[in-house]
């Protein structure tokens, strides 16, 4: 009983409360979800059960795994050719390759609707000046193919960039082993790089997946049925959360039937970075034929993923940058930032409470923590919509009953305020913050802390002392990462921000929606040359860092 | 008895075994004890436990007659008065000398803290260096400069792990006489643990021998020292 009470009373500190509380709040909304699925149906959803479900799920498959097989083409051949070999342009390529993970999805889609569709700038040379009409049937990129195409070029960055920091990270030993055996560059590639990698490859286009499935910007605007657009339309259009509850609740099924498979197929083997480099990998220097056609293939793909859709959007932010750049314009910036800057504020908080709890406490329940943290990231934007609008109705029903007994006048009403978008990006974004702290406490070590201790302090007080000072650089990491993540976000933002509120991402999107492509340009550009920005710096930083 | 340690038992979390299953010592007011014991004895172990850092399953210590732990009594680390100077110095990177050393100095008024800490960094013979970084120290004055942060606040018990562990071979023999002295000017009581017997010897007034967290001998260091050579020969 005495080892009980000790128990908890050392167990219940501010860290443990705080973080116990921010868990909740990330649960609540998955347990709703997972409770509606099992509550009594409408006739609705025995209707979208009975004929449309199937069309969803077809299409969402579809485009996942040819998604899933082109970027992981894309981003494995990459990885290798940068990895393997010395060729011209190389030391460009290595980093402009990650760059067309600046361009968010839905961006880069009506950047090259506009520019194959009629009034387009291919078509209408084609026209003008050759005489030529084409077929309209195939130059249009508003159907499955092309949102596969759109998905796959824009996001291969993810399985670039993590097979090519696993495979820097290998000892060269392997690959020579295989050399000495007499195999080619190509046998190399299929028996001894693919099967080690293996684990970094199914991360990685996990992510990509996960990306497609938060989708909605893409899908819609290509006017393809997939989950998201069907949660949001069953609400939107049919009023029927209850529905929409539902279909995010199959979508659930879905993410998690891909993170088993993801655990299966990994193999035992995570991909872990070993930090003891024996000897890296020496790049085979190239000449010739060969060594220009790696180059070519490489610029072929940044000219697809990066370069053409930029320059269209810049020459149409320079064309439309009169009637579009006004004061309201200037708002929407300032209306971006601010709520990208309180996002990213409250959760690099939330991020150093839990971190700092775990790290203090290791226990099996600081592990579930962990774990739950960075689980909102899995979760698609339109389920994360769909469960909180379901609970800030219901908060404000109780607020409401609340401002009547003590006879007041409403003081807010958290469906329509900035509140519940935030809580939003909390739950999807905390991930995120939570890795970048998490490898910064990890750095740290608890000897710091242990010290301060020592000397006098409490946790509460080495925390400020302490610990927050030797964080700046973790801090200021996860801070900008977040801050980019909810610059570009869609999904949320579309379906929760608050009347007369927008951002460059949802001022854009309606634009492009409106068929007003040029205009959509400038807020797009922003949003591109921020995210390239820090992408740049960080691929410098990255590379900066002692091995 | 200054320091009173009686029947503590402790276990990590992940750990098949207990790493102490029934540990009493007691140290005398002054006395610089020495613990020494191969690695993963459970040396650091004991430490972490005297500080407050881990919680034993049970048992008890007092010192000074305060009960700092004991029952249902678990005091935490920043009031336990037990100085502790880590294996890897843990000297804070973004404070000066100066501020490291000033870092624990609480109940007093900004002149009084100016003070202990020119007294401190006399006594470790470093005035010049107040306003350095820790990176900008060799490993020895680092080391110098734990041992002044750590002795500041005047704790009751002052415990070293492996403090020599970092310090190549020659500086090590020098920092540890130099050691003794300034401990015994201080009058500190003070633990020590280390797995080198020579460390030992020269510090000590009394060195407690530990195998698998068990007390094997107790003793003047030239008692101790013959038993536990012919152990760790053996066991090596
Ligand atoms: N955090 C920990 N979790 C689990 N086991 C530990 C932990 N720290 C130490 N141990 C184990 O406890 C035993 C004693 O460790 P320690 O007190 O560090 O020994 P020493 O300081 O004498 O080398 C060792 O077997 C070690 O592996
Ligand atoms: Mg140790």
């Amino acid at each position: 009983m005495r080892l009980v009470v000790r128990t908890i009373k050392s167990k219940l500190n501010i860290w443990a409360i705080l973080s116990l509380i921010f868990i909740a709040i990330i649960l609540i909304p998955n347990g709703l979800i997972a409770v509606n699925v099992f509550t009594e149906s409408n006739e609705n959803w025995q209707h979208i059960k009975e004929y449309l479900l199937k069309e969803y799920i077809t299409n969402t498959v579809i485009l996942l795994s040819f998604t899933a097989l082109f970027s992981m083409m894309i981003g494995v051949s990459l990885a290798w050719f940068v990895t393997m070999f010395e060729f011209p342009f190389k030391r460009f390529f290595k980093w402009a390759l990650i760059l067309p993970l600046a361009i968010p999805p839905y961006i880069g889609a009506y950047a090259y609707h506009g520019l194959i569709n009629y009034t387009g700038i291919i078509q209408s040379t084609l026209r003008n000046n050759f005489d030529v009409t084409v077929n309209q049937d195939y130059f249009s990129i508003m159907n499955n193919q092309g949102a596969i195409f759109i998905f796959s070029i824009f996001l291969f960055p993810y399985v670039y960039t993590i097979t090519k920091a696993f495979l820097q990270n290998q000892s060269s030993s392997i690959i020579e082993n295989a050399r000495l055996l007499g195999s080619s560059s190509f046998e190399t590639f299929f028996r001894v790089i693919l099967p080690i990698s293996r684990a970094a490859i199914v991360g990685s286009v996990t992510l990509v997946v996960l990306e497609v499935l938060n989708d909605y910007g893409v899908a819609n605007y290509f006017g393809i049925q997939t989950f998201s657009t069907a949660i949001f339309r069953t609400w939107y259009g049919m009023k029927d959360l209850d529905s929409a509850l539902k279909l995010a609740g199959a979508l659930m099924f879905l993410v998690i039937f891909i993170l088993l498979l993801e655990k299966f197929s990994r193999g035992r083997r995570r991909y872990s970075f070993s930090t003891t480099k024996v000897k890296p990998i020496q790049p085979k220097k190239l000449r010739g034929v060969k060594a220009w056609l790696l180059a070519g293939y490489c610029f072929l793909i940044f000219g697809v993923a990066f370069l053409i859709p930029f320059t269209q959007l810049l020459y149409w932010a320079f064309l439309t940058f009169e009637s579009v750049y006004s004061s309201e314009f200037i708002q929407l910036i300032y209306q971006s930032v601010f709520i990208a800057s309180i996002a990213s504020i409250l959760i690099v908080i939330i991020a150093l409470i839990i971190g700092n709890y775990t790290r203090l406490h290791k226990s099996l329940l600081t592990s579930f923590i962990s774990r739950v943290t960075t689980l909102g990231y899995s979760i698609p934007g339109a389920a994360i919509a769909i469960s909180i609008i379901t609970i800030f109705v219901a908060l404000d029903g109780y607020l409401a009953d609340l401002y009547q007994t003590l006879q007041m006048e409403p003081v807010i009403i958290l469906r329509t305020s900035l509140v519940m978008l935030v809580s939003a990006y909390i739950i999807r974004f905390l991930a995120i913050g939570y890795n970048a702290i998490d490898a910064g406490y990890e750095k740290m070590g608890n000897t710091y802390t242990e010290a301060s201790r020592t000397l006098g302090f409490s946790t509460v007080k080495t925390f400020f002392k302490v610990d927050l000072p030797m964080m700046k650089p973790a801090i200021f990491g996860g801070f900008i990462l977040v801050f980019i993540d909810v610059l570009k976000e869609l999904p949320l933002t579309l379906f929760l921000q608050p009347f007369n509120f927008a951002t460059l991402a949802t001022q854009a999107y309606k634009y492009a929606n409106d068929e007003r492509v040029h205009e959509a340009a400038l807020a797009s550009i922003l949003i591109i040359i921020v995210s390239g920005i820090f992408i740049f710096v960080s691929h410098k930083l990255l590379e900066k860092e002692p091995a | 008895m200054f320091v009173q340690i009686k029947n503590l038992q402790y276990q990590y979390k992940n750990a098949a075994e207990p790493v102490l299953k029934d540990f009493s010592l007691t140290i005398e007011q002054g006395e610089i004890i020495t613990i020494l014991g191969e690695s993963g004895s459970g040396k650091s172990t004991i430490l972490r436990l005297l500080s407050g850092l881990e919680t034993p399953k049970s048992g008890s210590i007092t010192i000074n007659n305060d009960v700092i732990f004991g029952g249902n009594h678990v005091m935490p680390p920043e009031k336990r008065g037990v100085g502790m100077v880590f294996q890897d110095y843990a000297l804070f990177p973004h404070m000066t000398v100066e501020k490291n050393i000033k870092y624990g100095l609480k109940k007093m008024s900004r002149r009084e803290k100016q003070q202990r800490m020119e007294e401190m960094l006399e006594l470790i013979n470093m005035t010049s260096y107040k306003n350095r970084y820790p990176y900008e120290l060799s490993g020895g004055q680092q080391q110098r400069v734990a041992l002044a942060r750590a002795l500041a606040p005047a704790p009751s018990l002052l415990i070293f792990d492996e403090p020599f562990s970092n310090l190549d071979a020659n500086l090590q023999i020098k920092i540890r006489d130099e050691l003794r002295g300034i401990l015994k000017k201080t009058g500190i009581t003070s633990i020590f643990v280390t797995h080198d017997q020579a460390d030992a010897k020269a510090i000590a007034d009394r060195v407690v021998f530990i195998e698998k967290g068990v007390i094997k001998q107790v003793g003047k260091p030239e008692e101790v020292l013959g038993c536990a050579s012919l152990v760790m020969w053996a066991n090596s």
